[in-house]
C-alpha cells in the first residue's frame, strides 16, 4: 500500500493530507482535518449522519473515499455559518426545535441545505424524500420537515430574522 | 475495517483499461455506495482499486430516436433522474430511480456500479431487462455488447471477464409501449424485498404484440419469466390475465427466505405486483 | 402540516411555556457541540472489544500473547484483570447483581464481552482482536421464556431454578368476586417484540486513569451519577475519585443508564497502562451487545358487564429476560401495573415472570413495559365493545381514571385529563368523515407515570438536587445532576429557573453532566426529571430568590402586609409594580449586604407518601388512520392525533417534539421495529435489515394539549414525551381490526402477518358457509 498525498477542498479551504487510500472523507474530515461536527452512526451507509455537500449536492462521507473527493468542494456543518451568521436552515431548526439530542443534526443540515440549493420551493413530500437518507432517533421528522419549509418560504432570511 | 489497496486514478478511459489490464487482482470503484460496505465488511479485499468515478468519456446520456438511449456507466442515478429525455421516453426509469435509495445515494452512485455489482435486489436490472437493454462491457483488447438479460450470471456475478461496464443501450420503444415497475418494501426508497418490471407493446387494435416481465430479487438474477409472454402475446386486455400472469410469476421464481419474508411470501407478493404491473403497463401502453 | 390545539391554557406565566429555543442549540446546528464520540485527548488509545460467538459457554482458557506481539497494541485485559464483581442496578438486591460486563468464567449471550485490547489505532486493535485465542466448553442453550421455565432446561444462571430471574405480583380487591360479578370474559394470548434504542450516537466511553489514582470518564450516559455509583462498585475505588462527563449525549431512550462494554472496558484497561483509553461501539455492537425492549408473552383474562362497565383483569407475564437482569425487573413491574391504566378495576391481578435465557439482555426502554401492556390490553378493550355491541370510546371513558381515584394501594391520581382527551380524539374522528375502503383509523389510551419512586438503587442522595448561584452581574449559575440527553433537559430546568426567579432563560448558565460539578441525580430515566430535578430546580431558585427579597424589603420601607416579586428582571411590590429596581442592582446591594458571599439558593426532591410507583401520572389518547394494502399486507400510515394531558407544559417546543419523537418510535414498535433471532445470534444487527420508521412514513402527528394541574410537579408539570410511546402500537392493531375484523396478537405487526391473518378469516368465514 502507497501512502498518497491529496488536497481536500473543505468549507473553502484547501487542506493537504498525506493518507491511506482506503481512507474514507468521513474519516478524512473527522479525524485528519479535525472537524468532528460531522457524525457517523453505521457502518451500512443507511443512517445519513455523515452527510456532507459535495459541490452543493448531499452525499454520505462513509461512501466515498477521501481521494474520491478531490477537486470538489466539500461543505461540512461548520461551514453553514459565515462569521458567527448563522445560516437561514440553522436558524430554523433553532427555532422548530429540529434536533433533540443532535447527533443527526449535522447531517440532517447537509440533506437539507442541498435540497434547497436545488428546489427553492419545496413541496412537503419532496422535503420528506430530500431527508429520507437520514435517520432521526428523536423528533420523529415533523419538526424538521416545518423547518425546511419555514426557511424555504423565506422567513429565515437576513432581512426577517 | 477496509484491508490495504493501492489506489489507481486514471483520466481517461484510455489510461483506466491500461492500469485495469496491468493489474489482475483489481477491483473497480465508481460511486462505490454498495462496493465500499462490502469491502468494510472484509468480503472484497482486492490489491488495487481502480478508481474510474472521474472518466469523463463515461458520463453521458444521449437519445437518438432511432438509434434509442445510451447512457456512460459513470452516470449518476440523480443524473438519469432529472433527464428530460428519459422523463419523456422512458418515464419508468424515472419512477425506479426516484425510488431507489436515499438522494444522498443517488447523487454519487452509478448506474454502471449498480449493475456491475449485480445485486439481484438491485432496481435497474429488472426495468433495463423489461425494456430490452443492452450493456457494451470491454477492456483493453476490446469492447463487446451483450443483452443486459444474459450478462447476469448469479448473485453478484456477471458475464464480465475483467471488463469494464461502458454503456447501457436502451432501444428506442416501439409505438403503443408502456412499461411500469414496483418493488415491496416496507420504507419508502429501501431495497425492494420482491419487484417486478413489466413493459406491454400493443398492435393498433389493442393486442399484445410484445410483453416483458422481470421479476427482482426473485432468484439469484433479475427473472425474465418467458411463460408470461407466452400466455399474453396476441391477447386482448383482460385482468383475469393479467391475474393467471400473476400466478406464474409467483410460481417461475426461486426467490430465499429471510427475515423479510417467507418464500411463500415473497412469491405471493410477486404473483401481486406482476398482475398489477402488467395492468399498469398495458394501460400506459393504450395511452 | 400538523395542527396543534391547546386545551384550558394557562397564560399566568412569563417564561413558562413560551416559545423558548432549545438553550443548546446553536452548538448542535453548528457542530460545535462535542459528544464522547467526538474526544479525543492526548496519549490516546483506541479499545476493541472481543465478544463470545457463542450463546452459551465456559471460558477454560483466554491466550492473548499473540495480540501482544502486534506493534501498536499496548494492552489486553480479561475478566481476569478485574475484581470479577457481579454488578447491576438493582443494588439492593445482591441476586439481581448478576452481570460482571466482561466476563470471567461464563458466557451467556452472543456478542458478550470476554477481552478488550488498546492500541494506537482502533484499526489495530480490531485487528488484534483476531489474535486472541478463547478455548470454549459449549454449553446447551435456550432462547425463548417458556422454554427457558421448563425443568430441563439448561440452567443459565447457577443455581436460579427454571431461570426465573424475578417474579412480580400486583394484586387489588377481591379478584375471583369482581369475576364473578363480570357479564363476559375474554381472555387472549399476545406476544410482543423487543425493539432495540438505536440512539443515534453508539454507546462510547473515553477512560482515563491517572497515577493519583483519579478516573475520569467522558461517556454517553443517561445518569452520570448511576455511573459513577456502579464504576466505583466494579473497580474498587471512591465514587468521589471518579468523575463522569456528559455534556452532550446522543440520545438515550433507557438504554445508557446501566453499565455497559465500552465504560467498562475503557475504564480496566486505562487503569492497567495509564492512558487515556477510548472504545466506542460500532452499529454492530450496538445492536448485539447492549440490551433492548423486553420481549413478553402476555395472558389476559379480562372480565365486563354487558353495559361496558370493566370489573375484573387477571394477567400472566412471561418476559424474554436475556442473559442479565439490567433494568428487566423494573419493566417487569411496571408493565403489570400499567397494564391496567387508565381504568378503574374492581379487582386486578397480575403475576409476572422474568425469565433467563441465552439471548441479549432485555431492559427498561422508553416506556418501560407499558408499551407492551398496552399493545395487549388495548387491543383486548377494543375487541371486547365490539364483542358487546358497544362504542370502544365510551366504554372507556366511563371506566377511566379521574382526578382524586386511588388505584388500590398503589397511586392517587391528583390529576387527571384523560375525559378530555376523548372528546378531542373524537372530535378528530368526526372530521375526517367517510374513509376510503381501504382505510380505517384505531386508537388507545394509556397513562403514564412522572418518575418511579423507587430506591432499588440505594442511594443515600435525594432523588434530584440543585443548585442555584447569582452572580453580581445578574446571570446565574443552574447546577443540576439531571442528564441532557436530547430531551431537552436543560432547557426545562433553565426555564422553571428563570419562571422562579424573575429572570429570563438567557440569565441562566445550566451545568449538567459532570459529577465534579453537579449534584448527585439519578438521571434522565423513567419521565423523572421534570417532575424531580423540576421540583429541585423550582425549590433552589425560590430559595435564592427570598434571600433577595430579604434585601429588598429592608430597604423598600414597604408596609410588611406588601409582597415582593421579581418578573422579567424586575423587582416590585406586586401591588405597587411600577415602583421597584433593577435585579442586577438588587443583587450587587445584597453582595455587599452579605460580606461579599454569592446568593446560593439550594434545592432537593425526594418523594414522600405518594405510593407504590410514581409522585404524578399523565394520560393519553392516541389515534392513528392507517392504510393497508390488502393484497401485500403493507402499512401506511396516514394521519395521526395525540390528545395528552401532562399537566402545565413548561415548554411547548420542546412537549411537541417529545410527543411526535414518541410517536415515531411507537410507530416503528408497531409495524417494523423486528429483532429475529436464530439460534440465539440476532438476524439484523444493522440498519439495512432494521427497518425504522424515516422521514416518508411519518404522517402528520397532529396534537391536542390538555393542560391540567399537577399538584406534586413544579408549576403543575408532569410527565410528557416517554407515555406516548405506549399506545401507538395498539392502536396500529384496533385500525386493522376495525378495516379487516382481523385481530393482530403480535408486534411488530408485519405485512405476512397481516396477510396471514385474513387468509385465516378467509378460511374460517368458508368453514363457517360450508357447515351452514
Amino acid at each position: 500500500m502507497e501512502k498518497r498525498l491529496l488536497t481536500l477542498n473543505v468549507n473553502g479551504q484547501d487542506y493537504e493530507l498525506y493518507i491511506n487510500p482506503k481512507t474514507l472523507l468521513v474519516e478524512a474530515i473527522r479525524d485528519h482535518i479535525g472537524l468532528t461536527g460531522t457524525k457517523r452512526g453505521c457502518d451500512t451507509v443507511s443512517c445519513g449522519a455523515c452527510t456532507v455537500m459535495i459541490d452543493g449536492m448531499a452525499i454520505k462521507s462513509c461512501s466515498v473515499l477521501a481521494m474520491q473527493a478531490e477537486g470538489y468542494q466539500i461543505t461540512t456543518v461548520e461551514g453553514l455559518e459565515v462569521n458567527g451568521k448563522l445560516a437561514p436552515i440553522q436558524k430554523a431548526f433553532i427555532d422548530n426545535g429540529s434536533y433533540q439530542c443532535g447527533f443527526c443534526a449535522p447531517g440532517m443540515l447537509m440533506s437539507a441545505q442541498a435540497l434547497l440549493n436545488e428546489n427553492k420551493n419545496p413541496t412537503e413530500w419532496e422535503i420528506r424524500e430530500g431527508i429520507e437518507g437520514n435517520i432521526c432517533r428523536c423528533t420523529g421528522y415533523n419538526s424538521i420537515v416545518r423547518a425546511i419549509d419555514g426557511a424555504a418560504k423565506g422567513k429565515y432570511t437576513e432581512a426577517k430574522s | 475495517m477496509i484491508n490495504d489497496f493501492n489506489y489507481l486514478k486514471p483520466g481517461t478511459l484510455k489510461e483506466a483499461l491500461a492500469m485495469y489490464a496491468e493489474h489482475e487482482d483489481c477491483k473497480v470503484i465508481c460511486g462505490g455506495q454498495s462496493l465500499l460496505i462490502v469491502m468494510r465488511q472484509g468480503m472484497i479485499s482486492p490489491e488495487y482499486l481502480l478508481d474510474i468515478k472521474h472518466v469523463k468519456d463515461l458520463g453521458y446520456i444521449k437519445f437518438d430516436a432511432k438509434d434509442g438511449l445510451r447512457i456512460g456507466a459513470t452516470t449518476t442515478h440523480r443524473a438519469i433522474e432529472k433527464s428530460d429525455v428519459i422523463k419523456k421516453i422512458y418515464p419508468v426509469m424515472i419512477s425506479m430511480e426516484n425510488k431507489l435509495a436515499s438522494i444522498q445515494v443517488r447523487n454519487w452512485g452509478t448506474i454502471g456500479g449498480n449493475l456491475a455489482h449485480a445485486d439481484p435486489a438491485g432496481d435497474p436490472g429488472a426495468v433495463l431487462i423489461a425494456l430490452k437493454a443492452n450493456i457494451k462491457i470491454g477492456n483493453a483488447k476490446g469492447e463487446r455488447t451483450v443483452a443486459l438479460e444474459d450478462f447476469f450470471v448469479d448473485y453478484f456475478e456477471t458475464v464480465m471477464d475483467h471488463e469494464l461496464v461502458l454503456e447501457v443501450h436502451v432501444p428506442a420503444p416501439e409505438p403503443k409501449t408502456g412499461a411500469a415497475y414496483q418493488k415491496f418494501n416496507l420504507l419508502e426508497s429501501d431495497m425492494g424485498i420482491v419487484a417486478t418490471a413489466a413493459s406491454v407493446t400493443l398492435n393498433d387494435n389493442g393486442i399484445c404484440k410484445d410483453v416483458r416481465v422481470v421479476l427482482g430479487n426473485a432468484g439469484s438474477t433479475p427473472i425474465r419469466v418467458k411463460r408470461i409472454e407466452e400466455l399474453l402475446i396476441g391477447k386482448a386486455y383482460d385482468e383475469n390475465l393479467f391475474a393467471e400472469a400473476g400466478k406464474i410469476a409467483s410460481e417461475d421464481c426461486e426467490p430465499v427466505a429471510d427475515i423479510h419474508g417467507s418464500e411463500e411470501h415473497r412469491r405471493h407478493i410477486l404473483g401481486v405486483l406482476t398482475k398489477r404491473m402488467l395492468k399498469q403497463a398495458w394501460e400506459e401502453a393504450r395511452g | 402540516m400538523n395542527k396543534y390545539t391547546v386545551i384550558n391554557p394557562h397564560s399566568k406565566f412569563t417564561v413558562l411555556n413560551t416559545h423558548v429555543h432549545n438553550i443548546d442549540g446553536v452548538a448542535k446546528v453548528t457542530g460545535r457541540a462535542e459528544y464522547t464520540f467526538d474526544v479525543k485527548l492526548p496519549g490516546m488509545l483506541y479499545g476493541k472489544i472481543l465478544r463470545s460467538p457463542h450463546p452459551h459457554a465456559k471460558i477454560l482458557n483466554i491466550d492473548y500473547s499473540r495480540a501482544m506481539e502486534i506493534p501498536g497494541v499496548y494492552g489486553v485485559v480479561t475478566g481476569k484483570d478485574t475484581l470479577g464483581v457481579k454488578q447491576g442496578i438493582w443494588r439492593r438486591y445482591k441476586d439481581l447483581c448478576d452481570e460482571q460486563v466482561l466476563s470471567v468464567d461464563k458466557v451467556r449471550y452472543i456478542g458478550e464481552p470476554i477481552a478488550a485490547v488498546a492500541a494506537i489505532t482502533e484499526e489495530i486493535a480490531e485487528k488484534a482482536l483476531d489474535y486472541i485465542d478463547v478455548e470454549y466448553e459449549v454449553l446447551p442453550s435456550v432462547y425463548e421464556p417458556l422454554d427457558a421455565i421448563k425443568k430441563e432446561a439448561p440452567e443459565i444462571h447457577e443455581g436460579v431454578e427454571r431461570n426465573i430471574n424475578v417474579t412480580r405480583h400486583i394484586e387489588w380487591g377481591e379478584v375471583e368476586e369482581a369475576f364473578g360479578e363480570a357479564e363476559y370474559v375474554r381472555e387472549d394470548w399476545f406476544k410482543c417484540g423487543g425493539q432495540a434504542h438505536m440512539c443515534m450516537e453508539t454507546r462510547a466511553a473515553v477512560a482515563s486513569y491517572t497515577p493519583e489514582g483519579k478516573l475520569t470518564v467522558w461517556t454517553s450516559t443517561q445518569s452520570a451519577y448511576y455511573h459513577q455509583a456502579l464504576l466505583a462498585g466494579v473497580l474498587g475505588m471512591r465514587e468521589g475519585d471518579i468523575r463522569i462527563l456528559a455534556k452532550y449525549v446522543g440520545g438515550g431512550f433507557g438504554g445508557k443508564f446501566e453499565l455497559d462494554g465500552a465504560q467498562f472496558c475503557s475504564a480496566v484497561l486505562s487503569k492497567k497502562l495509564f492512558r487515556p483509553v477510548k472504545i466506542v461501539f460500532t452499529r454492530e455492537e450496538d445492536f448485539i451487545a447492549t440490551k433492548r425492549r423486553t420481549p413478553m408473552f402476555y395472558y389476559v383474562r379480562t372480565g365486563v358487564k354487558k353495559d361496558g362497565t370493566l370489573c375484573a383483569r387477571e394477567a400472566k407475564v412471561f418476559t424474554n429476560g436475556g442473559a442479565y437482569t439490567g433494568m428487566g425487573a423494573t419493566a417487569l413491574y411496571l408493565t403489570g401495573f400499567f397494564h391496567s391504566f387508565p381504568y378503574r378495576w374492581k379487582g386486578y391481578r397480575y403475576d409476572g415472570y422474568r425469565v433467563y435465557t441465552n439471548t441479549l439482555p432485555s431492559t427498561s426502554m422508553r416506556g418501560f413495559g407499558a408499551p407492551q401492556a398496552m399493545f395487549c390490553s388495548e387491543q383486548q378493550i377494543e375487541w371486547i365493545a365490539a364483542d358487546l355491541g358497544l362504542d370502544p370510546i365510551e366504554m372507556r371513558r366511563k371506566n377511566s381514571h379521574h382526578e382524586g381515584y386511588e388505584v388500590p394501594g398503589q397511586a392517587t391520581i391528583a390529576s387527571c385529563g384523560i375525559d378530555q382527551c376523548y372528546d378531542e380524539i373524537r372530535k378528530w374522528i368526526d372530521s375526517k368523515g367517510k374513509l376510503p375502503a381501504n382505510r380505517a383509523i384505531g386508537i388507545s389510551a394509556c397513562g403514564f407515570m412522572s418518575g418511579g419512586i423507587f430506591n432499588w438503587f440505594d442511594t443515600p442522595y435525594s432523588f434530584s438536587s440543585a443548585v442555584v448561584t447569582i452572580n453580581q452581574d445578574g446571570t446565574v449559575e443552574l447546577h443540576v445532576g439531571a442528564q441532557e440527553i436530547g430531551q431537552g433537559s436543560n432547557t426545562t430546568m433553565a426555564i422553571i429557573c428563570a419562571e422562579a426567579l424573575g429572570v429570563k432563560v438567557g440569565d441562566i448558565k445550566v451545568h449538567s453532566g459532570d459529577t465534579d460539578h453537579c449534584p448527585a441525580d439519578l438521571g434522565a430515566w423513567g419521565s423523572r426529571q421534570t417532575l424531580m430535578t423540576g421540583n429541585a430546580v423550582k425549590m433552589a431558585a425560590e430559595d435564592a430568590k427570598k434571600q433577595l427579597l430579604e434585601f429588598a424589603y429592608a430597604q423598600s420601607g414597604l408596609n410588611i402586609v406588601y409582597d415582593l416579586d421579581i418578573k422579567n428582571g424586575w423587582v416590585h411590590a406586586i401591588a405597587r409594580p411600577e415602583r421597584g429596581e433593577d435585579f442586577v442592582q438588587l443583587v450587587r446591594k445584597a453582595l455587599r449586604g452579605k460580606d461579599g458571599q454569592r446568593i446560593v439558593g439550594r434545592g432537593y426532591y425526594t418523594p414522600h407518601r405518594k405510593g407504590m410507583i410514581s409522585p404524578a401520572y399523565s394520560y393519553m389518547l392516541q389515534g392513528v388512520e392507517v392504510e393497508v394494502d390488502e393484497e401485500t399486507g403493507k402499512i401506511k400510515l396516514c394521519d395521526s392525533m395525540t390528545a395528552h394531558d401532562c399537566g402545565q407544559p413548561i415548554n411547548h417546543l420542546g412537549l411537541i417534539g417529545q410527543l411526535e419523537g414518541a410517536f415515531s418510535m411507537a410507530a416503528g414498535y408497531g409495524y417494523l421495529e423486528y429483532m429475529p433471532f436464530e439460534d440465539g445470534k440476532l438476524m439484523n444487527p444493522n440498519l439495512v435489515d432494521y427497518k425504522m420508521i424515516r422521514a416518508t412514513e411519518m404522517p402528520p402527528a397532529n396534537i391536542a394539549e390538555i393542560d391540567t394541574y399537577e399538584p406534586e410537579g413544579p408549576y403543575g408539570a408532569k410527565e410528557a414525551g416517554e407515555g406516548l410511546t405506549n399506545p401507538t402500537a395498539a392502536a396500529i392493531g384496533n385500525a386493522l381490526f376495525h378495516l379487516f375484523g382481523i385481530q393482530m396478537k403480535e408486534c411488530p405487526i408485519r405485512p405476512e402477518m397481516i396477510l396471514n391473518a385474513l387468509k385465516e378469516k378467509k378460511e374460517k368465514e368458508q368453514e363457517k358457509k360450508g357447515k351452514k
